[in-house]
């Protein structure tokens, strides 16, 4: 209805105007009908009738919105131009505010509410056994299990399997002549792709055909590798390329951003083999599903546990009776642990979103006040309450919107700089973009401003004693509420910014700590390389088997060596720092039985000598692997200062004790070398070596050190490798500082991100303490005069001014600590090294930030005790 | 005038039929014997008000002398209306008499 008029009211102006025509004649008429001249008759009839244009006007206003009323706009414009510093420095504050949050909005958007580019993801499990008697967390699947989940469960529309860790079915591509090139892929069965909800863009799907033994080989690639290595081919479908020097029909292209499990570039087949298809012992799988709709991950459970059960009195050689089913929601498997560190970064750019409300909300308060005179005379000369407010709300709108539209270009730059510094393992980081969800978020943040901004400071001035604002000339007292609001602003700046700088000095300390830390590996100039031996089939390194793999190797090994400019080179079976995948070996030593059941799992490491040389670990006691410890010798091994340790604690001494790892043979210790971080820089654990010539363990990486550059040392091992077998690549080149610095990527982005925040909010606070200064000050200016005038001493008055509220600083800094001293178990979950409840970080950040605090008063305060009371008196 | 009794004259000038502006205006100072001045504009506004609640109801007619005017009648709601504000005003009135007469019978 009010709309309807209000876009027809110009129509019904015309309209308006023709009756009051038709008034104005019916009374000319009438009054010439009593007989005057018709001049002085249609004179009489305007009088009759009042002000036309005044009339109209009022029914014109009738047929609008309040809040529409351009005069206000109007107004606030030239307001804000004659106050130009001021509103544009509430603007600036709330646009970094705004901007910061929508940016982290945005990234936490991407990774943790839509992770995947896979439709009704809620419905995709995936799902594996744990087994509590055995302390596995993870008992991986075979490939028959795949027969009795889709003959079993029920609420399954669809389900597939495919391996645990994509590390070691990596395949090498080659396309003409350029260099091979290695590509992460993942066997899946067929009806992988149907339970992510996802098809081909090229091609077709995988069928129940392509599995079986016998099966010509195909594959499926990912867009990525269809566009970088194979230049976007639009025919490609039907083509063969050569994988690990098999030819493969490609036989479809995945849609964009589907590179699921984490960076996969191509799908292969599974079940292609009979050792697969079979044996329920070859257990290297979990599986993934698609629940039907309305099903519930409560309601699978019961029914993977009674087939669990089933299973085991089945087949009791293979399954243990306590195996439990697993379920864990596909976006969490995901995200995995990088939700946490997001979590925090979110909360903490709220923590800045409220210190820019915080802020700029106390400046346009302060501001506010600072204009009674102006809004009393208005209120005086007739303006209602409610106009001064709706002046003031379009004054706080327009501020938004500059706020929201400069926080959307911050928040813009924000996410590019910080995919950039984030750490590459978290999923889909890069692909975050400013989106419709983010500007909505921009937009509620900036009218909550708006409103918060304006309206609290307008109803406190509206509700002033306007004749005393009048006489006192805007130099009274501020009104309370005005004055309790003002202090409380400080104070909860001042927690909100201890709580940022608190932990984000804590990330700083925990960082130095962790690069300070001895983690085993001195030759962080050391080149290291994944080159894992390829051939056809699954497991396609079993194409090599042990003795020829270990013959490639040390030939490889003898060329590197004897090349210019190369010092050393090794071969390893998983470098240092690769990830937290890594094998962990059980073992007892030939001590008392009894004294080998608490030892912790230790990580195994197949060497070939001159491994310790190349990555800097040293060896403390004994001696290196050689030529003497062959295939045929005696059994030797290499434990870490860890486990030298409980050996000496035994009473024994290390070198000579015999060690047996899992059920193996027993083999002696000639050899104690550092300690290595090889899982993560900031984890502890004991090593156990054993040498590439005695173990049934590949070597698959090269290590490599030398007096040239690196990427020609990478270049040398690329040529050499091509003369012994062009169908071998290597993939990952990285020197172990690079590894390390990756490694601490993760730490390193909240470090940075933290500081940042910290730094903005001790910006944002000192700018809040400067205003309220300056503002008391200026109402202050006859008093601080007078007392000037009287002799007061200049340190004392500049005391008194910022006494006050220095110590609300104090307060709202204990209120912060507090607030640290809560949360310090959540903190702590990020920290290293460091005790969230450290003293001296606590007093370190109260002080400085108190020090900020003040020098932002003293500042106002000195010029306004230093000023000549005439002047100011006069003003 | 007291507040809101414009709206009322106008309903109950209608209730006899039809008219328009000019001759809603000088009924209401007929009737009341002149004693109710009313600025001949301020019922434009009033009108306008009370053609959006759906009380009257605006059409074009020609007017006794041969001019196109708008015209106003009452809708039914506008009678109900009418109705309400007929007994509203007779209590007030009633009310005030009795706080009024007995003061001007004393002396």
């Amino acid at each position: 209805m009010r709309w309807r008029r209000f876009f027809r009211r110009a129509s019904r102006d015309t309209e308006l105007a023709k009756d009051i025509e038709s008034y104005l004649d019916a009374e000319t008429e009438e009054q010439i009908a009593r007989g005057v001249s018709i001049d002085v008759a249609r004179e009489r009839a305007r009088r009759k009738f009042g002000n036309a244009t005044l009339i109209r006007e009022e029914v014109y206003r009738m047929n609008r919105p309040q809040f529409l009323e351009m005069s206000h706009y109007k107004f606030a414009f030239r307001t804000l131009a004659r106050h130009r510093t001021a509103y544009l420095s509430v603007a600036a504050v709330l646009a970094l505010g705004i901007g910061m949050s929508v940016a982290m909005f945005t990234l936490v958007d991407a990774v943790l509410l839509h992770p995947l580019p896979f439709p009704a993801q809620q419905s995709i499990e995936v799902i594996w056994k744990t087994d509590p008697t055995s302390g596995n967390y993870v008992e991986e699947m075979a490939y028959p299990e795949l027969r009795d989940l889709q003959d079993n469960i029920q609420d399954f529309e669809s389900v597939a399997v495919m391996p645990t860790s994509l590390y070691g079915y990596g395949k090498v591509l080659q396309v003409g002549t350029s260099d091979p090139v290695e590509i992460e892929s993942a066997p899946v069965s067929h009806d992988f792709f149907r339970v992510l909800g996802v098809s081909p863009m090229i091609g077709r799907d995988f069928q129940s055909s392509d599995e079986g033994v016998g099966a010509a080989p195909v594959v499926i690639i990912s867009n990525r590798v269809w566009r970088e290595q194979l230049r976007g081919n639009p025919n490609i479908a039907g083509e063969m390329i050569r994988l690990n020097g098999v030819g493969h029909t490609v036989i479809g292209v995945m849609a964009e951003g589907v590179e699921f499990p984490r960076g996969a570039g191509l799908w292969v087949p599974l079940g292609i083999e009979e050792r697969v298809i079979q044996r329920r012992g070859a257990t290297f799988l979990q599986a993934i599903a698609r629940l039907k709709p309305g099903r519930s991950r409560d309601s699978v459970f019961p029914q993977l546990n009674a087939l669990l059960k089933r299973l085991a009195s089945e087949y009791p050689e293979v399954y243990s009776k306590s195996q439990r089913p697993v379920i864990t929601p596909l976006v969490e498997y995901w995200t995995g642990s990088a939700r946490i560190h997001l979590w925090i970064m979110l909360g903490a750019s709220v923590l800045l979103l409220l210190a820019a409300a915080i802020s700029s909300g106390n400046l346009l308060l302060s501001h506010t006040l600072s204009r009674r005179t102006e809004l009393a005379t208005r209120l005086a000369f007739g303006a209602t309450g409610g106009q001064i407010m709706k002046q003031l709300f379009a004054e706080g709108v327009i501020i938004a919107g500059i706020a929201a539209a400069a926080g959307l270009a911050i928040s813009g730059l924000a996410i590019r700089t910080l995919v950039r510094w984030a750490p590459a393992d978290i999923p889909r980081l890069p692909e975050a973009v400013l989106n419709f969800r983010g500007f909505c978020l921009a937009a509620a943040t900036a009218a909550l401003a708006a409103v918060a901004c304006s309206i609290v400071p307008a109803w406190s001035t509206v509700r002033t004693n306007l004749e005393r604002a009048l006489r006192e000339g805007g130099r009274s007292s501020v009104s309370r509420t005005g004055r309790r609001m003002r202090s409380g602003f400080v104070l909860v700046q001042a927690a909100v910014t201890v709580m940022l700088l608190v932990i984000a000095m804590l990330l700083v300390l925990s960082y130095r700590s962790m690069m300070s830390a001895d983690i085993g590996f001195g030759n962080r100039d050391a080149l290291s390389m994944n080159l894992p031996l390829r051939g056809p089939g699954v497991f396609s390194a079993q194409t090599f088997n042990p003795a020829s793999r270990r013959a490639f190797y040390s030939d490889l090994l003898k060329r590197l060596r004897e090349s210019t400019g190369v010092t050393s080179a090794a071969g390893v079976l998983l470098r240092p720092l690769e990830g937290t995948i890594g094998w962990d070996v059980t073992y007892q030593f030939e001590v008392d039985p009894n004294q080998n059941n608490a030892l912790p799992k230790a990580n195994y490491e197949v060497v070939t000598a001159g491994y310790f040389d190349t990555v800097g670990t040293s060896i403390l006691e004994g001696r290196d692997f050689g030529d003497q410890d062959s295939a045929t010798g005696e059994r030797v091994t290499i434990v870490s200062r860890t486990l030298g340790d409980v050996i000496r604690k035994a009473g024994r001494d290390p070198l000579g004790t015999r060690v047996r790892l899992g059920l193996g043979g027993w083999a002696r210790v000639i050899g104690v070398c550092a300690d290595g971080r090889y899982r993560s820089v900031t984890q502890r654990g004991a090593d156990i070596f054993v040498p590439a010539t005695q173990a049934a363990a590949p070597t698959n990486y090269v290590v490599i050190r030398g007096t040239r550059p690196t990427a020609e040392l990478a270049a040398l091992v690329r040529d050499t490798l091509k003369k012994i077998d062009s169908n071998q690549a290597i993939s990952g080149v990285a020197t172990i500082g690079e590894l390390i610095d990756s490694n601490a990527a993760r730490h390193r982005f909240n470090m940075r991100l933290l500081l940042w925040f910290g730094i903005c909010a001790l910006m944002l606070s000192a700018a809040g303490v400067y205003g309220v200064i300056a503002e008391s000050t200026a109402e202050r200016q006859r008093e601080i005069a007078i007392r000037n005038a009287l002799g007061a001493q200049k340190p004392r008055l500049i005391r008194e001014i910022i006494a006050g509220t220095l110590a609300l600083v104090l307060v709202g800094e204990a209120v912060g600590v507090g607030c640290v001293l809560t949360l310090s178990r959540a903190v702590s979950e990020v920290l290293y090294a460091v005790s969230a409840r450290d003293p001296v970080v606590l007093g370190c950040v109260g002080l400085f930030l108190l020090a900020t605090s003040t020098i932002a008063s003293f500042w106002p305060a000195w010029i306004a005790a230093g000023r000549d009371p005439r002047n100011a008196l006069s003003e | 005038m007291l507040q809101g009794t414009l709206d009322m004259l106008i309903l109950k000038t209608l209730l006899v039929g039809p008219a328009h502006g000019h001759a809603i205006a000088h009924a209401i100072e007929r009737c009341s014997s002149e004693i109710l001045q009313v600025e001949h504009g301020s019922l434009y506004p009033a009108l306008y008000r009370l053609e959006d609640r759906g009380w009257i109801a605006p059409f074009w007619g020609t007017s006794e002398n041969n001019r196109k005017a708008k015209f106003y009648r009452l809708t039914p709601p506008g009678r109900k209306q009418l109705a309400i504000e007929t007994t509203r005003w007779e209590r007030l009135v009633i009310g005030i008499s009795r706080v009024m007469r007995p003061a001007a019978q004393e002396p």
